[in-house]
């Protein structure tokens, strides 16, 4: 099987999910209880305003007619208004979405520069003082609730030295970038962006760097010990090139996958690391949505997330495919 | 000449024949595992000549794989070569040590145990190489074979590129230049010359369609194929010393004669000098000129093929002989010797002979710890670790049949 | 040894032994969770004070060994006139309260005790819940294989598509809809019985504990379905393994039913897995539901992640109100994933990486 093929056949697969993932957010809808209408409708509405809303809404529909008409708005990228304030799901999520992406990319950076070095330290030192502040941190790390520990970060380094501000977000990405030609000073800009994003990308980024670090570490390891690693040595290649072109790339592999599965731990790490520090991200309008029963805010949110994972999955599945040819091979 | 007593006072290598390429001496490697200390090499001494097959026979857990890993430095933790030399023949490298490690230099002739870590591990390669046991195993599953092959070729490449060879290899590729080849899929530690030379080494390994296979993995290759994949890995280096560590147990009985011949033919092209370990006294007897019988860590008797198969002196080696199956008398010859292979642990193993415990011969002589004795008056080359190598045996001094049962636990229980 | 179906071989317990004996770390896990477990099961006996009892004019006291200054805003009169006068007091820390008070003046030493009941009784029966619904799945799925199994692990994958605190808040959200109380309260036995009050009595601390327990069942109900996922994949890989073995085939020429198979062969060999797994679920379920009662979604308020939602808005005048649950929180989870690393050594059963918060 080509690599054309096996990303075809994870590109259907990931259409069934996605499939799978919206009807989901479909049937929750019914098993809310409640009718829409009680939070649309005024409370004082009569019998005929219901029932007019009732139709505008196709709630008078059979259910497998509301299931297509549903799907049908979805293609067109239709998810409802906010209940509260009129707006287009869609245009509302979307809104929120790049927040949330620049924090999760943030932490990732952040995890990955540190774990993978982290990690091969760890295994290729074992039983050496790194190798347990490593283990250590990495322990700490993986058992320490990422909102507690953005509250900590806020204790020192916003509140007592007063460094990094508390919460909120200064200037996104787009609008640092756009500094560079704009009327304010970029350096400015870019400082106050990079100081709002830290805090939280650190609050994020811990947990994942601690589990990318222990996956490593217990990767590589058991990869040092197969007997080609010998037999690489054995042939004269520098301990460089048998570490990182051979032990750290097959440690990789299993390491991608774990990752492609815990991309949902990291979106739900980022709704509340939103929470801690106010980010004005898709958490922060997940959480609002749910206190203010804002459901079509909240079935787009689970829909784009949930599609969001899908295409990440489908990407790791690429990447692992690259790293190990035998993924295509079976 | 090689007594065990000539070790402390020695300076420089051994004497020994003028075609030694490798000569070891005393070589000890340890084991320190929970179960406590083990040694799995005993004071091993022997040489190899150019061009020769020298071939380690010995029971699986005698100690031979790991005398070939400290050979070429390669014993991984807990494990530790603790003791020995290994006189490797040089001019070059001996003329670049003469004056700043004189210990380690004695004419052309340059102790590797004695030479810095990272020059040792230069050596690997272009000095010695190494076959292993199992091909798919030792070959990365993620990295095509030609590639594994040319990477071989390239630090070869490099290393004669450079008259300071022994310190640019591995100088000159670093982290930045690593990150640099994996992200851009055109670069490589290897360039398309050295890819080329491993498609030869395929094609002379008899490989077919050596182009194509060599942009394969290792997965879609068959065992032999796959050992010989790893022969032209071994040879790309255009080594002194090939070390074949049981090439062809892991093969089925066909391909292992295939295997073998191919051996002999580029060894004898190419005049290499081999180490070939095996527990298969029927490939000793088919590809080698001199031979060593390893037990409990110990080589127990060595000399040439005819002096080791025809006059053993070392009742181990009577033994071991005696368990082969003989074609031409298929009749019951086959005598399985009684007892099992010592656990090697340290505070088990005793001043003695470690064989006594299962010899039919063993005398109150054999409760000291044995020297390695001339076997054979008339061949300088036959020596063997045993009393009876100097004197007969006699049944006034034998040890009674329960003299091992009374003075020591039975540890058979694993 | 024998529990159940389950049978430990003899192996398994050396194993289990020698890395208890060759590993520190394991003995500080066990020595973590045991103080957890007895905190939670015993707290009405040892916590010094009532955790809902307010002290309003015992506020916000520090810890021992920390003292505080405050600033106090007073009137009056100063040459006839009434005027406020700011001025800092220093507040010291007593025995009273250990670990200080909050900002109701409750003792943050018996929530912290207190605290460690919800997140173990939701930690506990959320992975049990997790793993019956997995397992079953699990085992449906692999024993099964072909449609039965793509079914069934596409669902899972939908399943995993939902982070699994989005999926939690928003099935609290939709379930708090229809019934408002989203807890059970239970009598505390210890309490009851007055077993309680007599040992208090007689240990010197006659204050009155609260008599029932709060048992946050739609937090349960949720993180279990929640995190079922991480069951369902290791038992469906046991599962396709282990019908291969001889004996399961055996045991289906033989006309054994497949429940029967499935629970008399299948289970059992998959069971070491499972249970590693399940340790580690713990640590995530008690993260999961410490993230759930920080938001405000968990139904009681004795609990580790709403006290630090709390002390959050003290930051600046009270650190500790914050940092104390946070730290029972991580000794916790610390405890559970130590303990978790030196069964998977000891056991072996290959799941590096799998579930998570």
């Amino acid at each position: 099987m080509g690599y054309g093929r096996f990303l075809l056949k994870r590109g259907v697969q990931g259409v069934g999910v996605v499939w799978g993932v919206v009807t989901v957010v479909f049937v929750l809808r019914f098993i809310t209880p409640g009718s829409p209408i009680d939070t649309v409708a005024p409370l004082d509405a009569s019998q005929e305003t219901r029932q007019r809303i009732a139709e505008e809404l196709g709630l008078d529909q059979p259910l497998y007619v509301q299931y297509l008409d549903y799907l049908a708005e979805l293609l067109q990228g239709n998810m409802g208004y906010s209940y509260i304030s009129s707006i287009p799901a869609s245009v509302q999520v979307f809104q929120k979405l790049p927040a949330t992406l620049e924090l999760a990319v943030a932490a990732s950076l952040v995890a990955v520069a540190l774990s993978i070095p982290l990690g091969v330290i760890s295994a290729t030192r074992r039983h050496e003082p790194a190798d347990y502040a490593a283990t250590s941190f990495s322990l700490l790390g993986i058992s320490t609730p990422n909102f507690w520990l953005g509250i900590m970060l806020v204790l020192v380094f916003a509140v007592e030295l007063n460094v990094f501000p508390t919460s909120g977000r200064a200037y996104g990405f787009g609008q640092t970038l756009a500094a560079i030609t704009g009327p304010e000073p970029f350096f400015t800009v870019a400082t106050a962006w990079l100081a709002s994003l830290f805090l939280p990308a650190i609050t994020l980024g811990t947990y994942f760097t601690a589990l990318i670090t222990r996956l490593v570490r217990s990767g590589m390891l058991d990869e040092l010990s197969q007997g080609y690693v010998r037999a690489t040595r054995a042939k004269g290649l520098p301990e460089t090139l048998v570490r990182y072109k051979h032990v750290l790339r097959n440690t990789l592999v299993p390491v991608v996958t774990v990752l492609g599965l815990q991309l949902g731990t990291l979106i739900g790490g980022a709704v509340i690391t939103e929470a801690v520090f106010a980010w004005p991200g898709l958490g922060t309008e997940i959480i609002r949505a749910i206190n203010a029963r804002d459901w079509p805010i909240l079935q787009g949110s689970l829909i784009v997330i949930g599609c969001g994972f899908v295409l990440l999955n489908i990407a790791v599945d690429a990447l692992y495919a690259y790293l190990d040819p035998r993924v295509v091979a079976e | 000449m090689s007594d065990t007593a000539a070790a402390g006072e020695s300076r420089g290598a051994p004497a020994g024949h003028p075609d030694d390429v490798l000569r070891v001496r005393d070589l000890s490697t340890r084991f320190f595992t929970e179960e406590g200390q083990v040694n799995a090499v005993e004071s091993v001494s022997f040489t190899v000549r150019d061009g020769e097959i020298f071939g380690i026979v010995g029971e699986s857990g005698s100690g031979k794989s790991v005398t070939a890993l400290s050979l070429i430095d390669l014993v991984d933790s807990p494990g530790r070569v603790t003791g020995g030399e290994v006189w490797y023949r040089d001019a070059d490298l001996a003329e670049e040590f003469r004056d700043r490690l004189p210990d380690a230099v004695d004419g052309e002739f340059v102790d590797t145990r004695r030479l810095p870590k990272g020059v040792r591990r230069a050596l690997r390669g272009p000095a010695f190489s190494m076959v292993f046991q199992d091909p798919m195993s030792s070959l990365n599953p993620s990295v095509t074979v030609g590639e594994q092959i040319a990477e071989a070729v390239e630090v070869q490449r490099r290393a004669t590129a450079n008259p300071r060879r022994t310190r640019s290899r591995t100088q000159g590729y670093g982290m930045g230049k690593l990150i640099a080849d994996t992200l851009l899929p055109n670069r490589g530690f290897t360039s398309e010359s050295s890819m080329n030379r491993a498609i030869e080494l395929l094609e002379q390994v008899g490989i077919p369609d050596p182009a194509e296979r060599a942009h394969e993995y290792p997965h879609q290759f068959s065992g032999g194929m796959l050992q010989r994949a790893m022969i032209a890995q071994a040879l790309a280096g255009e080594p002194d010393v090939l070390i074949a560590d049981e090439p062809t147990t892991a093969l089925d009985v066909t391909i292992q004669a295939q295997i073998l011949n191919l051996l002999r033919d580029l060894q004898e092209q190419a005049g290499t000098s081999v180490v070939m370990i095996t527990h298969d006294l029927g490939v000793i007897a088919r590809m080698c000129n001199r031979v060593g019988v390893m037990y409990a860590g110990q080589i127990v008797e060595r000399g040439t093929l005819s002096d080791v198969f025809e006059t053993p002196v070392h009742p181990y080696t009577q033994g071991l002989l005696g368990s082969i199956p003989d074609l031409d008398d298929p009749a019951p010859r086959l005598q399985p010797i009684e007892g099992n292979v010592p656990s090697l642990l340290d505070e088990e193993m005793g001043g003695r002979c470690f064989f006594a415990d299962r010899c039919p011969k063993a005398m109150t002589d054999c409760l000291q710890p044995i020297s390695e004795y001339d076997a054979d008056p008339g061949s300088d080359e036959h020596t063997a670790r045993c009393v009876l190598a100097e004197r007969e045996f006699s049944e006034a001094d034998a040890l009674p049949p329960d003299h091992f049962d009374r003075n020591e636990e039975v540890r058979g229980d694993e | 040894m024998k529990i159940g179906p389950i049978s430990i071989s003899p192996r398994t317990i050396r194993n289990l032994r020698k890395e208890f004996r060759s590993s520190g770390l394991a003995r500080i896990g066990v020595v973590l969770v045991v103080l957890v477990l007895l905190a939670a099961v015993f707290a009405p006996l040892i916590a010094p004070h009532n955790p809902r009892t307010q002290t309003l004019d015992q506020a916000q006291l520090p810890p021992l060994g920390f003292t505080d200054t405050e600033q106090q805003t007073r009137s009056e009169m100063v040459n006839g006139s009434i005027e406020t006068v700011t001025e800092n007091v220093t507040v010291n820390a007593t025995t009273t309260y250990p670990l200080g008070t909050n900002s109701l003046g409750q003792d943050m030493l018996s929530r912290a005790i207190y605290g460690a009941r919800t997140s173990l009784l939701v930690g506990f029966f959320g992975t049990v819940l997790a793993a019956l619904l997995g397992v079953t799945v699990g085992l449906t799925a692999g024993y099964y294989r072909g449609r039965v199994d793509d079914l069934l692990m596409r669902t899972a994958d939908v399943s995993l598509a939902f982070p699994s605190l989005v999926l939690a808040i928003a099935l609290i959200g939709l379930f708090s809809r229809f019934q408002a109380d989203v807890a059970y309260r239970i009598t505390d036995p210890l309490v009851s019985t007055g077993f309680a009050g007599w040992f208090r009595e007689l240990v010197g601390l006659p204050t009155p504990m609260p008599e029932t327990v709060v048992l946050p069942t739609v937090v349960i109900l949720v993180v279990g379905f929640v995190n079922w996922v991480w069951f369902a994949r290791i038992a469906r890989g046991e599962a396709l393994s282990i019908r291969e073995e001889e004996y399961v085939k055996a045991a289906r020429a033989l006309g054994g039913s497949d429940a029967r198979i499935v629970f008399r062969h299948v289970l059992p060999n998959a069971i070491t897995p499972i249970l590693v797994l399940a340790t580690i679920q713990v640590a995530a379920i008690i993260l999961l539901e410490s993230a759930l009662s920080f938001l405000g979604f968990s139904g009681t308020t004795l609990s580790w992640g709403f006290d630090i939602a709390q002390g959050r808005d003290y930051l600046s005048s009270s650190w500790w109100i914050a940092t104390v649950p946070g730290l029972a929180i991580v000794l916790s989870v610390i405890g559970i994933n130590l303990v978790g690393d030196w069964l998977r050594d000891a056991l072996d059963p290959g799941i590096e990486g799998e579930g998570g918060l």
